[in-house]
């Protein structure tokens, strides 16, 4: 707790704590109830224990054409093969109010699957609209000495100094780096797979973008250079190359 | 007002308490009064180094909880009256320190001292945070071997964020690096990194290079600081160092092999200025 917070410790009524637990999205790609039904049990059958219990978010991405869900039955389904079914998301507006009323709340979370390896499109349904902000730069003179961290929120982040080994870097764009980079670089860590990491040099100990990374032992070595060194992400791979 | 020096490393071994026993004696030597403390409750040592293990009645912890003060607690160095050191407990641990115990200690010799050394303890725990949080400048005690000069570097990242000055947004801690246990022998042969290698990591100013010397266990076993022994290279290596700490140009000795009889005689090799 900050010591800014002007609750007291002692009489806070509740506090956040970070869950790690994965939460299993369940993407529908076809509205056909009793096939979803077989479909599952065969699924529940090869792996007994692994849905029981879980907390699964229905997802409608893939069949956003189709009209009149019967969500009640849909839930019925999920129930029986114990799951429990939390929220909806990705559906056009007829369906999330449909979900609304048999009982399961929109829910944001995660990303959906249209944003990962290609273009952010606009999303026009009525989930929170992903209008990206543009991003500001995080500009840092000094030194990134082992065992600190800097994270440009919304923004790209240049360093002008070295990064020491044991140092992070991450921004939600890019990041720039114009001294020795030798600690780790995550760009894009919110998602953004057009994010990209410019160094001179190959010496990082890890690179990601957007989740996808690679670690000094992967990374090849390139010829001798003149210039920069831009690490990118292409069909969820990571490449890298001279500028 | 007192200038507060923290000796500090994050690594354990490397010389930090060798080094506050000699550079405390050498600004006394110069005719500053200087207070050396030491931060490492539970494992102090440098009351042997510098001798005095037999006439330590209080420590720091006795003074921080109000039973002694500090005159009490205070040493008087055998071969300096401007030398005082101030040893730790040894039946207590690390948590009987205070952040404000501490501050009102070092207060306190601020009102009659020039220098007080702060000996901190390995690691980056309470102890070696308390060591650095008042300092004014930072001597980062380094081996030229990669453990070593990473945790320096992750030292170097916290003395410029969990200190008094970082916090106040003041001018930042002058920080001063000494490589020490150094051997050109063995740099030469590519088996140690050499002083550009640990410059091109830690890359801060450079007041010293200590080389690898068994005058340096001599001295712990004499219970006398090292730069006491002027005949040797390591007791050399420091006066250099405290020389250069007030402000003294001096080029780097110790920090090549010392070229072979000929060659002394026939070439002239530039000694390296760094």
């Amino acid at each position: 707790m900050s010591t800014s917070s002007s609750i007291k410790d002692n009489q806070a009524c509740f506090q956040f704590r970070a869950s790690f637990s994965p939460c299993t999205i369940l993407q529908m790609t076809r509205y056909d109830l009793e096939a979803l039904e077989q479909q599952l049990a065969e699924a529940i059958r090869r792996a007994p224990n692994f849905f029981l219990g879980s907390p699964v978010i229905i997802d409608l991405e893939k069949i956003q054409t189709v009209h009149d869900i019967h969500f009640n039955d849909v839930k019925k389904v999920l129930i029986a093969c114990g799951m429990v079914p939390m929220g909806v998301r990705g559906g056009n507006p007829e369906q999330m109010i449909a979900a609304v009323t048999a009982g399961l709340p929109m829910v944001t979370i995660g990303k959906s699957s249209t944003e990962i390896g290609k273009k952010v499109e606009v999303e026009t349904d009525s989930k929170k609209s992903d209008v990206p902000v543009a991003p500001t730069t995080k500009l840092v003179t000094n030194p990134i000495r082992s065992g600190m961290q800097v994270y440009a929120k919304d923004a790209d982040l240049i360093i002008v100094a070295q990064v020491s080994p044991g140092a992070e870097l991450l921004a939600d764009g890019h990041i720039h780096v114009y001294g020795a980079l030798r600690g780790r670089a995550l760009a894009g860590v919110q998602g953004n797979t057009n994010a990209r990491i410019f160094c001179r040099t190959l010496e990082a100990e890890l690179v990601s973008i957007a989740g996808y990374y690679l670690t000094k032992e992967d990374i090849q070595t390139l010829p001798t250079h003149d210039g920069m060194i831009q690490i990118y992400l292409e069909n969820e791979q990571v490449k890298i190359e001279v500028v | 007002m007192a200038k507060i020096i923290v000796v500090t490393s994050g690594k354990g071994g490397v010389g930090k308490t060798t080094t506050s026993a000699s550079i405390a004696m050498g600004l006394a030597n110069r005719g500053f009064k200087t207070a050396v403390i030491d931060f490492d409750i539970g494992l102090r040592n440098l009351d042997l180094i510098m001798g005095c293990e037999r006439r330590v009645v209080y420590d720091f912890v006795n003074v921080i909880r109000g039973e002694a003060n500090l005159n009490q607690a205070l040493i008087k160095d055998k071969h300096n009256k401007e030398l005082f050191i101030l040893p730790a407990s040894q039946t207590r641990d690390k948590d009987a320190l205070t952040l404000e115990g501490v501050g009102k200690v070092l207060e306190e010799f601020s009102k009659t001292f020039d220098y007080v050394v702060c000996d901190s303890p390995a690691g980056i725990e309470r102890g070696a945070q308390l060591a650095m949080y008042y300092a004014d400048h930072a001597v980062v005690v380094t081996n030229p071997e990669v453990s070593s000069v990473r945790d320096s570097d992750r030292m170097l990242g916290l003395l410029s964020s969990k200190t008094k000055r970082a916090e106040e947004n003041r001018e930042p801690i002058t920080e001063h690096l000494l490589l020490t246990r150094y051997s050109p022998k063995r740099v030469a042969r590519g088996d140690m990194l050499s002083l550009s290698d640990v410059n091109e990591i830690l890359a801060i100013p450079l007041l010293g290079v200590i080389p690898e010397s068994p005058a340096v266990l001599r001295a712990s076993n004499a219970g006398e600081p090292v730069i006491l022994d002027v005949e040797s290279d390591a007791g050399q290596a420091y006066a250099d160092a405290v020389a250069r700490f007030l402000g003294e140009k001096l080029s780097h000795r110790f920090i090549e092999e010392k070229a072979p009889w000929f060659k002394r005689l026939f070439g002239s090799k530039e000694r390296e200025t760094v």
